[in-house]
C-alpha cells in the first residue's frame, strides 16, 4: 500500500512538473506570437502612414497645381 | 541530560545565527543604504518612448503636417573594434558606401551613438542588426509636410527632436507633443536590459489640430500672388482671405516663403508677414475713417466737401496734395471713389482726434487680434495726446499709423459683417487620435456693433461698390459678382533719413464679394514693386487684379452664386 502511495505521489509530482513546463512553453510561444503580431501591426501602421503621406503629397492642391500648370501652358 | 545540553547549544547557535542575520540586515539597511541605493540605480536601463506628434489638418481634412515612424540604423563607435570590416559588411545591405559608413564611425570614435541610415526599410534593419552588437536599430518619429511651402508660414516646423519652432507647431507645441513615457529595466553589468521593472509616465500621443485654412484656396492665393510678386520683382507680398461673418481665415500667404523640408534659406522667410510686419496702409484705411466719421455724426452721407483743387495747406498741418489730379467739390462717396487725401484730411479735422482714435481702436488697430500664431505685433497707433495737426490730417488716409495685414482684414470684415465685431481665428478644432473632436476652438460669436449697420451697409453697397465700378478698383470688377473694395498706395518711410522714399511703395488692395451678402474678404499687399521696370506701383494696378482673380477662383470653388 505504502509502495503504491509512493508511486502515486511521484507520478503526480512528475505530472505537475510536466504540466508546468508545458504551460510555460505555451505561454512563451503565445507571448512570442503576440510580440510578432504587435511588431507586424506596427510595421503595417508605419507602411500605412508612409503611403498616406505619399498620397497626400501627390493629391494636395499645390502638387496638383504644379502638374496641371504645364498642361495649361501647352494648350 | 546530554539531550538537554545539545538542545541548549542548538538553540544558542540558532539565536546567534538570527542575531548575526539581524545585525547584517541593520548594517545593510542603515549603514550601507546609500551605497546600495546607488548600486541599484546604476543597475537600471531606460528606454524612452516618444509619443506620436499630432497631425495638423486643413479645414477639409487634408494633411498639412504629420509624423510617421521611421527606422534608424545606428552604430556605437566605442564598441566597434574594426570599423573597416563592419563598414564593408554593412555597405551592401544598406546601399551606402563603405567609406562613408567608416568615416561616420571613425569621426565619432569616442561617441556612443552615430546615425548610419535614417528611414531604413525592415529588411535592411533585420540584416544590419545581425552584423555586430555595435550596430543597432531604433525607431523614431519623422515630421512630414506634404504640402511643402504652401502653408509653411502658418504651420511652421519642428526641430529634429520634435519640438515646434515656428507657426502652429510652436504655438500648440504642448498639445501636439503629447506626453512621453520611460520604460525602466533591471540591467546587467553592461547595462543590457534583463527584465522590465517599471514604467515612468503614461505614453499619450499628441492631439490633432484642424485649421480654418483651406489648402485649395491657399493654393489659388499663393499662385496668383506669386505670379504678381515675380512680375513686379517685389520685396515681399502678403495675401489673406477670410470669412467676414465668422472671422475664419481661409488662406494666408506670405511671400517669400520656404520649404519646411529644406530650410536652408533666409530665416526672415519663416515668419508670417501678415502678422509680424507692420506698415503704413495708405488709402486702404480711408473707408474706416469715413465709417467712424459717419457713425459719430461728424459728417453725413450726402455732405459735400471742397477738396481745394488739389492743394490744401494751413498752419499746423503743412501741405497736402492728391495723387494725380486735384478735385473740387466731392461727395463722401466720391472722396472714396477718387481716393482724395484732402477730402479725408478735412473729414479728420471734422471728426477730431479723440473720436478718430477711439474709432480706430474699436476697429482693432493698435492692438493684437489674438490670432493663434506666434509673433503677432500690435502695429502703431499713438495716443491722441501725442497727435499734432499733421496727425489728424494724415491718419484718416493711412499715414502716421502702422497696421498689420491681419488687423486690416479684421477691420474690413467688421465693415462687411454689417458693423458687427469679428474676431479672426485660425484653429477650428482640436481632435484626438481617432478623429473625435475634443475641443472646438471657434471664438464665441462677438456681441455688439462697432459702427451702425446702416453705415456699414452704405459703405459696402454704395461707396466701396462704386470704387470698383467707377474708381481706382476698376481692375477688380467681376461680371458674375458685385465686388466692393478700396485700393491703397503708401509711400514707405525711409530707414536712413527723415521722410518718405519716392521709390518705395506699398501697393495694397482690399475687397470682398458678393456685395449684398459678403462671403469672403481679401487683402493683398505687395511691398516695394520694382519701379525700374517702368510699370505702375499703385494698389489699384498692382494688387487689384490679384484680388479679382482670388475672389473669382474662391467664389467659384465655394459655389457662391
Amino acid at each position: 500500500m505504502s509502495h503504491f502511495r509512493f508511486v502515486f505521489v511521484v507520478f503526480c509530482f512528475t505530472a505537475v512538473l510536466i504540466a508546468a513546463v508545458y504551460l510555460r512553453s505555451i505561454n512563451n510561444r503565445l507571448f512570442y506570437q503576440l510580440c510578432l503580431c504587435n511588431a507586424e501591426r506596427d510595421q503595417l501602421k508605419q507602411d500605412l502612414g508612409t503611403k498616406q503621406l505619399r498620397l497626400e503629397s501627390l493629391i494636395n492642391p499645390a502638387s496638383l497645381s504644379e502638374r496641371v500648370a504645364p498642361t495649361e501652358n501647352d494648350e | 541530560m546530554k539531550n538537554a545540553r545539545i538542545t541548549i547549544i542548538f538553540l544558542l547557535l540558532l539565536i546567534g545565527s538570527f542575531l548575526t542575520l539581524a545585525g547584517r540586515c541593520f548594517y545593510l539597511q542603515f549603514c550601507k543604504a546609500d551605497y546600495y541605493l546607488h548600486a541599484a540605480a546604476s543597475q537600471q536601463a531606460f528606454t524612452s518612448r516618444r509619443p506620436q506628434r499630432g497631425a495638423i489638418l486643413d479645414s477639409r481634412g487634408r494633411m498639412l503636417a504629420a509624423s510617421n515612424k521611421i527606422q534608424i540604423i545606428k552604430a556605437e563607435p566605442r564598441i566597434i573594434d574594426d570599423p573597416k570590416e563592419i563598414s564593408s559588411q554593412l555597405a551592401p545591405i544598406i546601399d551606402v558606401g563603405a567609406h562613408e559608413i567608416c568615416k561616420l564611425i571613425v569621426d565619432r570614435r569616442d561617441s556612443g551613438y552615430v546615425r548610419i541610415k535614417v528611414d531604413a526599410d525592415p529588411c535592411e534593419c533585420t540584416l544590419a542588426g545581425r552584423i555586430h552588437r555595435g550596430i543597432g536599430i531604433e525607431s523614431d518619429w519623422q515630421r512630414h509636410y506634404p504640402t511643402g511651402p504652401l502653408v509653411a508660414n502658418i504651420v511652421g516646423f519642428t526641430d529634429p527632436y520634435g519640438r515646434g519652432l515656428e507657426g502652429i507647431e510652436l504655438k500648440y507645441n504642448t498639445e501636439l507633443s503629447g506626453s512621453p513615457a520611460r520604460n525602466v529595466f533591471f540591467a546587467d553589468v553592461r547595462r543590457r536590459p534583463i527584465c522590465p521593472k517599471a514604467q515612468e509616465g503614461v505614453l499619450t500621443n499628441g492631439v490633432g489640430i484642424i485649421l480654418t485654412i483651406d489648402a485649395t484656396i491657399q493654393q489659388f492665393v499663393r499662385d496668383e500672388l506669386m505670379k504678381r510678386y515675380q512680375e513686379y520683382e517685389a520685396e515681399s507680398a502678403v495675401a489673406i482671405v477670410a470669412e467676414p461673418k465668422t472671422g475664419a481665415i481661409l488662406a494666408m500667404v506670405s511671400i517669400p516663403d520656404f520649404d519646411p523640408a529644406n530650410r536652408n534659406c533666409d530665416p526672415n522667410n519663416f515668419r508670417s508677414r501678415a502678422l509680424t510686419d507692420w506698415y503704413e496702409p495708405g488709402s486702404i484705411l480711408k473707408p474706416f475713417s469715413v465709417a467712424i466719421a459717419l457713425d459719430a455724426g461728424a459728417i453725413g452721407k450726402n455732405d459735400i466737401i471742397f477738396c481745394e483743387n488739389g492743394h490744401y495747406s494751413g498752419r499746423g498741418f503743412g501741405s497736402i496734395g492728391e495723387y494725380r489730379r486735384g478735385f473740387g467739390n466731392l461727395s463722401i462717396a466720391e472722396i472714396l471713389i477718387h481716393s482724395s487725401n484732402i477730402g479725408m484730411a478735412k473729414i479728420g479735422q471734422k471728426l477730431g482726434k479723440e473720436k478718430l482714435y477711439e474709432g480706430l481702436t474699436l476697429f482693432g488697430f493698435g492692438e493684437r487680434t489674438g490670432i493663434e500664431l506666434p509673433g503677432e505685433v500690435s502695429g502703431l497707433l499713438r495716443s491722441p495726446d501725442t497727435w499734432d495737426g499733421y496727425s489728424i490730417t494724415r491718419i484718416p488716409w493711412g499715414h502716421e499709423i502702422c497696421v498689420t495685414g491681419i488687423q486690416l482684414i479684421q477691420a474690413f470684415s467688421i465693415l462687411a459683417n454689417g458693423g458687427r465685431l469679428v474676431q479672426p481665428f485660425l484653429v477650428r478644432a482640436i481632435v484626438d487620435q481617432d478623429g473625435q473632436i475634443k475641443e472646438l476652438k471657434r471664438p464665441p460669436p462677438p456681441v455688439g456693433y462697432i459702427i451702425k449697420p446702416e453705415v456699414a451697409e452704405w459703405l459696402v453697397n454704395e461707396a466701396m461698390t462704386r470704387v470698383i465700378n467707377e474708381g481706382t478698383g476698376k481692375r477688380a470688377k467681376l461680371d458674375k459678382w458685385q465686388v466692393f473694395g478700396k485700393s491703397g498706395t503708401a509711400n514707405i518711410a525711409r530707414s536712413d533719413a527723415r521722410g518718405y522714399s519716392e521709390r518705395d511703395y506699398m501697393a495694397s488692395f482690399m475687397a470682398g464679394a458678393p456685395a449684398d451678402d459678403p462671403a469672403i474678404v481679401v487683402l493683398v499687399s505687395i511691398r516695394k514693386p520694382n519701379l525700374s521696370l517702368g510699370k505702375s506701383y499703385t494698389g489699384g494696378v498692382v494688387s487689384s487684379p490679384v484680388v479679382a482673380k482670388i475672389i473669382e477662383r474662391t467664389l467659384t470653388y465655394l459655389g457662391v452664386e
